[in-house]
C-alpha cells in the first residue's frame, strides 16, 4: 500500500446541530467527548501501528466541532498522532466555533501543534445567524478571528456561506469585505445547500424557506470571486481562496487524489493499494456505536469499496477538475477532454485544462463526463 | 383418462381487477389435487413475469381438473383463464367461446364493479352459464348479502344462486365446484361427427415449434391425424395431443367438449390463428367454426435501441417474440434522427407496452418506443394508393390528391350516469354518434364511428377516468374514410426530428403543434445550451417554446465523504441519461417521443 502523509480526525459533537448541517455531528452527547477521545486516541494509535503512514504532511481535526475539546483533550489526541511522526512544517488544521475561540484555547492549541486554523464564521449578518441557527455573533466571529490572530495563528481560515434566502447581494459581499479585512490568509465561501435529510431540507420541501434561484446564487459568488481577486487570493478551488503559499494542503492532497487516513465517526480513508487500485473505506457513523467499536478493537470500519482503475480516474478526473489552477488529471480522457473544451466548459491551460467561467456552474457536467 | 362427455365442463373465471380471480383459480387447482399446495406458486396461471407484476393475463391459460363430486362421478373441468384488455377483446372471444360456462367472482366488500359488468357482458354474449360467487368474505368489510343483493337486482342472477366464499382461506371452493358440475352444461358436440376445434391460443415451445390450445367441439382429435386449419387452409401432421395439469400432460385423444393441446411441428404461430378452426383433413367438416377475425395490427409504432449497437440483438429479440405473438409484425425503419430500429404493427397500445417492456426485460434492451400511429392510405395524384403507416413517410402534399383514415365502430358499456362524459369525449375526439340502448341493470351501451387514431390516443385511459372505470370499450375496425389531414413536423434544436412527426386533422393542427411545443418543452430536459422546439405545418412554423440552458450545476463542497457520495449520485445520473437518446446534439427522453399521445 502506498505510504499515507495525509490524516483527518473527525470530532462529531457540537452544542447544537445547526439546521442545514448534514454532517456526522451530534448535539446534547457532550458527556461522551471523554470515551470518544479514548477511543479514537486508540484507532489512531492502532493504525499507526499497522498501515504505512507518516511522517504526516497534514493533519487536519474537523467536526462537528473539535473545538470543544479540552486542552487536554485535544494533548490526548496529538499524542499517538505525534508517535506516527509529523514531517517538519507540517499543516495542522483545527476547526474552530467562534464560540470557543478564547485566549486559553489558542495557546493550549498552539501548544499542542496546531498551526492553522479555521473558523466557521459563516455570515456576520445578524438574519443570516438567526436562520442559519447558529449561536454566535458576526461581533463574536470577528473577535475569533482577532484571537487567534493575536495568539499567534498566522494561518487563518474563514468560511461564509453565500446564497442564504433573505441576504442580499450587498450583504453577503459586507460579510465578505468585513473578514478579508481582518486579514485572513484562507477564505471558503460556500453556497448554503440544501441537503434532504435536514430540517431545512424539510422546510424548503413545505414551502416554509424558498432558496434564492440560481442567478441570484451565482451572482453572489461571483461577486465574492471578483473581491477576492482584487484582494489577490488565488481561486484555486471551486469554494476556496488564499493568499499566496496558504492554500489548504490537506484537502490539495486530497484533491490531488493522494492517499489519506480518516479516523473516527463517520470518518473517511482512501488509500492506493499495491496493485494500484484505490480503496475508500469509511467508519460507523453513531459515537456510541463507533465509542464501543473503537475501544474494544481499535478498528471501526462500517464499509468500504475497491474502485477499478478506470473508477478511479475518473473519480480522481472529478475532483482534480475542481482545481482552478489547472489539473492534468483529465488527461487519461482525451475525447471527454476535447468535446468538453469545444463545449467551453474547460479551456486549455498550461498543457491541463482548467474549468472555464460556464465551466465552474456546471462543474457537475464536467466531472460527471469522467465517470463511466 | 377418457371422461364421457356428459361428464365434463369448461369454464372460465371472470371479474374485475382484484376481485380475487386468480386466487380462487389457484384454490380450486389445489381442491382438485391438480396442483400440490406446496408446489402452489403464487398464482400458477399467471406465467409470464410481466404478467404477474401488472396482475394481468396476457395469453390464455388453460388446466383441466377432475373432480369427485357429491353424486359419486368424477368431473372433468376445464379451466381457461383470459387475458383482460380491450387489445385483446378478441382473444377474450375467442376463450369465451371455448367455454360453456362462467364463474363471475365478485369482491364482497367493493361489490359490481366497472369490469364486472362488462365481462357479465361479454359471457352473456357467448351464451355462457353463470356462477355467481362474492369473494373474500372473510374481510372485515365485508358485506356478502348487500352484494348478493346488488347481483341480483342488477345482473338480474338469483340471490339463492350467490355462493359466498373467500378463496385465500378456501371457504366455498366445494360449493364453487358443486354449482359448477350441476350448473354448467357438458357439450352437446358428437364426439363421432367430423372434427371441428376451436383455436384459443398458441405458444411457442423452443423445442416442440408451436403448442395449439384447442377446444374440441366436435368430433376427436387424435394423434397422428392430419390436421388442416379451415381459414389458412395449411395443415399439418400431429405429433401430439394433450391437456393442462397444468403442465403439459399428452394423451391419446381429445374428444368433442375437452380442453387441450395439439403438437404438430408447426414452427409459427401464425400458422395456428386464434379463432381458426382445426379440422381432420382426412375427413374435413363441411364448414368452420364461426366468429373467426383475421387480426391485423391496428397500431403502428418505431422501436428503436436506445443504444445503436443493440440493433442485431433488438432484431433477434423481435423474430423470437413474434414466435409467440401472432399480432406482432415488424419491418426495419430508419430514422434520420433515431438511428436504425423497427416498424412494428401492434394490436393496441397495451399490447405496444407489453410488447416494449418484455423486449426490455427479457432481452435486456434499452428501448426508445415513437408515438403510435395509424395506418393511413394515400391516394396520390397519379392515381396510386399508397398505405403510410409512418406520419414522416408521407408523401409530399403537392403529390397527395387524398388521405383516409381507419375508422372504428367504437361500443362503449357504461353505466347511465356517465352517459354524458362519454358523448362529451368522444364528440371531442371526432366521433359520429351512432346509436345508444339502455339495458338492464343500468347499463347503456354507445355507438361511435371514430377515427381509430383519436382512440389511440389515450381515448381508453380518458374513458376510464371520466366514468371512474366503469365504462368499457369495445372496437373494430369497419373502414377506411377520406379525411382532412395534415402532417405535423416538429423541429429540436433547428433540426427536424422524424420520430416526432404526427398525422393531425387539420382544423386542429396548430392547437397541437402548440400544445406539442409546450409539453416538449416541460420533458426535456434542460442542456447546456438554449434549445429551441418548434412545430411545422409544411414549412410554416407554427409554434415555437425554448428550452432554457441548465444555469448552475455544481456541488460546493467535495471532501473526504462527500466524494464517494458526489461520485455515486453523478453515476446514477449518468445511468440515467442512458434512457436519453441523443438527436443532434439534444438529449431526448422516451416520455418526449409519447408526448403526442395526450395533449389534451
Amino acid at each position: 500500500m502506498e505510504r499515507i502523509h495525509s490524516l483527518y480526525l473527525h470530532v462529531p459533537f457540537c452544542t447544537w446541530v445547526c439546521k442545514y448541517c448534514d454532517f456526522n455531528a451530534y448535539a446534547v452527547l457532550e458527556g461522551l467527548i471523554p470515551r470518544y477521545v479514548d477511543a479514537l486516541a486508540r484507532e489512531i494509535e492502532l493504525a499507526g501501528a499497522e498501515l504505512p503512514i507518516g511522517p504526516l504532511d497534514t493533519v487536519f481535526i474537523g467536526g462537528g466541532t473539535p473545538s470543544l475539546l479540552t486542552t487536554a483533550q485535544l494533548r490526548q489526541l496529538m499524542a499517538p498522532v505525534g508517535s506516527i511522526g509529523i514531517a517538519p512544517g507540517a499543516e495542522i488544521t483545527l476547526e474552530a466555533n467562534p464560540s470557543n475561540v478564547t485566549t486559553e484555547h489558542v495557546d493550549g492549541w498552539l501548544e499542542a501543534g496546531v498551526n492553522r486554523i479555521s473558523i466557521g464564521v459563516q455570515s456576520l449578518q445578524p438574519d443570516a445567524l438567526r436562520f442559519l441557527e447558529r449561536l454566535h455573533s458576526g461581533a463574536d466571529a470577528i473577535a475569533a478571528i482577532r484571537t487567534a490572530r493575536a495568539g499567534g495563528f498566522s494561518n487563518i481560515n474563514a468560511d461564509l456561506l453565500y446564497g442564504i434566502p433573505g441576504v442580499t447581494l450587498a450583504g453577503w459581499l459586507e460579510s465578505v469585505d468585513a473578514v478579508l479585512a481582518e486579514g485572513v490568509q484562507h477564505l471558503s465561501a460556500y453556497e448554503l445547500t440544501v441537503e434532504s435529510k435536514t430540517r431545512l431540507g424539510q422546510e424548503v420541501r413545505t414551502g416554509l424557506v424558498r432558496m434564492p434561484d440560481a442567478d441570484d446564487q451565482l451572482e453572489q459568488y461571483w461577486a465574492a470571486a471578483a473581491r477576492l481577486e482584487a484582494a489577490h487570493y488565488l481561486h484555486y478551488e471551486i469554494s476556496n481562496w488564499a493568499r499566496p503559499g496558504f492554500a489548504c494542503r490537506h484537502n490539495l492532497a486530497s484533491w490531488h487524489y493522494q492517499p489519506y487516513l480518516g479516523c473516527g465517526a463517520g470518518a473517511h480513508s482512501m488509500f492506493r493499494r499495491n496493485d494500484g487500485r484505490t480503496e475508500r473505506r469509511w467508519n460507523i457513523n453513531g459515537p456510541h456505536a463507533y465509542i464501543k467499536q473503537a475501544s474494544a478493537s481499535g478498528y471501526a470500519v462500517a464499509g468500504s469499496e475497491t474502485l477499478s482503475t478506470e473508477r478511479a480516474r475518473g473519480e480522481a478526473a472529478m475532483i482534480g477538475v475542481r482545481l482552478l489552477e489547472g489539473t492534468d488529471a483529465v488527461s487519461d480522457f482525451p475525447a471527454e477532454r476535447t468535446q468538453l473544451v469545444r463545449a467551453g466548459l474547460l479551456a486549455e491551460h498550461h498543457g491541463g485544462v482548467r474549468l472555464t467561467r460556464r465551466g465552474i456552474e456546471l462543474a457537475n457536467q464536467v466531472g460527471a463526463a469522467f465517470l463511466r | 383418462m377418457s371422461t364421457p362427455t356428459k361428464l365434463t365442463r369448461a369454464i372460465s373465471v371472470i371479474a374485475h381487477v382484484d376481485h380475487g380471480k386468480t386466487t380462487l383459480s389457484d384454490r380450486l387447482l389445489e381442491y382438485t389435487g391438480t396442483v400440490a399446495p406446496r408446489d402452489m406458486v403464487e398464482q400458477v396461471l399467471d406465467q409470464l413475469e410481466l404478467e404477474r407484476e401488472r396482475g394481468i393475463t396476457i395469453k390464455a391459460q388453460a388446466v383441466r381438473m377432475l373432480y369427485k363430486a357429491d353424486d359419486g362421478q368424477t368431473y372433468q373441468i376445464n379451466l381457461i383463464d383470459t387475458p383482460g384488455h380491450v387489445d385483446f377483446s378478441y382473444e377474450v372471444s375467442r376463450a369465451l367461446a371455448a367455454c360453456d360456462g362462467a364463474i363471475l367472482v365478485v369482491d364482497a366488500s367493493q361489490g359490481i364493479e366497472a369490469q364486472t359488468l362488462a365481462n357479465v357482458h361479454q359471457a352473456l354474449e357467448h351464451h355462457l352459464k353463470i356462477v355467481p360467487v362474492v369473494n373474500k368474505i372473510d374481510l372485515p368489510q365485508a358485506d356478502p348479502e348487500l352484494v348478493r343483493e346488488e347481483i341480483e337486482k342488477v345482473i338480474g342472477l338469483p340471490a339463492e344462486s350467490v355462493i359466498f366464499a373467500s378463496a385465500r382461506q378456501g371457504i366455498g371452493t366445494k360449493e364453487i365446484l358443486e354449482a359448477v358440475v350441476r350448473e354448467v352444461p357438458p357439450p352437446t358436440g358428437d364426439p363421432a361427427a367430423p372434427l371441428r376445434a376451436l383455436i384459443f391460443d398458441a405458444k411457442f415451445d423452443a423445442y416442440r415449434g408451436v403448442v395449439t390450445y384447442v377446444r374440441v367441439l366436435e368430433g376427436t382429435l387424435r394423434k397422428g391425424v392430419r390436421a388442416q386449419m379451415m381459414q389458412t387452409g395449411k395443415s399439418f401432421e400431429v405429433d401430439e395431443v394433450g391437456i393442462f395439469r397444468p403442465e403439459r400432460t399428452p394423451v391419446d385423444d381429445l374428444s368433442a367438449g375437452e380442453v387441450g393441446y395439439l403438437i404438430a411441428n408447426i414452427r409459427n404461430v401464425r400458422d395456428s390463428r386464434v379463432g381458426d378452426t382445426v379440422t381432420d383433413a382426412a375427413r374435413p367438416a363441411p364448414t368452420p367454426l364461426p366468429g373467426y377475425r383475421h387480426v391485423t395490427p391496428m397500431v403502428f409504432a418505431g422501436l428503436f435501441p436506445t443504444d445503436s449497437d443493440q440493433y442485431q440483438q433488438l432484431k433477434e429479440a423481435l423474430e423470437k417474440l413474434q414466435l409467440n405473438d401472432a399480432a406482432l409484425v415488424y419491418e426495419p425503419e430508419t430514422s434520420a434522427a433515431l438511428g436504425f430500429g423497427f416498424r412494428c404493427g401492434f394490436l393496441g397500445l397495451l399490447h405496444m407496452e407489453i410488447v416494449q417492456e418484455r423486449l426490455e426485460r427479457e432481452f435486456n434492451l434499452t428501448l426508445l418506443g415513437t408515438a403510435p400511429t395509424v395506418e393511413y392510405r394515400v391516394k396520390l395524384r397519379n392515381g396510386e394508393e399508397v398505405p403510410v403507416d409512418n406520419p414522416d413517410h408521407l408523401p409530399s402534399p403537392s403529390e397527395i390528391e387524398s388521405i383516409s383514415e381507419p375508422i372504428v365502430l367504437a361500443t362503449i358499456v357504461v353505466p347511465s350516469a356517465y352517459v354524458g362524459n362519454m358523448m362529451q369525449l368522444s364528440q371531442e375526439r371526432r366521433g359520429q354518434y351512432l346509436n345508444t340502448v339502455y339495458e338492464p341493470g343500468d347499463r347503456v351501451v354507445l355507438t361511435y364511428r371514430m377515427p381509430l387514431a383519436e382512440i389511440i390516443h389515450d381515448y381508453y385511459d380518458q374513458l376510464k377516468s371520466r366514468s371512474k372505470g366503469y365504462a368499457s370499450l369495445d372496437y373494430e375496425l369497419v373502414g377506411f374514410e377520406e379525411a382532412n389531414l395534415v402532417k405535423l413536423d416538429v423541429l429540436v434544436g433547428g433540426s427536424p426530428v422524424d420520430a416526432l412527426s404526427m398525422i393531425v386533422d387539420r382544423s386542429k393542427a396548430q392547437q397541437q403543434g402548440r400544445r406539442l411545443a409546450e409539453k416538449l418543452k416541460t420533458l426535456i430536459p434542460r442542456q447546456l445550451f438554449e434549445v429551441p422546439i418548434q412545430a411545422a405545418i409544411g414549412g410554416k412554423i407554427v409554434a415555437r417554446e425554448t428550452v432554457p440552458a441548465m444555469r448552475k450545476d455544481v456541488t460546493a463542497k467535495c471532501y473526504g465523504g462527500d466524494v464517494t457520495r458526489k461520485r455515486k449520485l453523478l453515476e446514477k445520473q449518468k445511468e440515467g441519461k442512458k434512457r436519453l437518446k441523443r438527436v443532434g446534439n439534444v438529449e431526448i427522453p422516451q416520455e418526449a417521443f409519447m408526448a403526442v399521445l395526450s395533449l389534451d
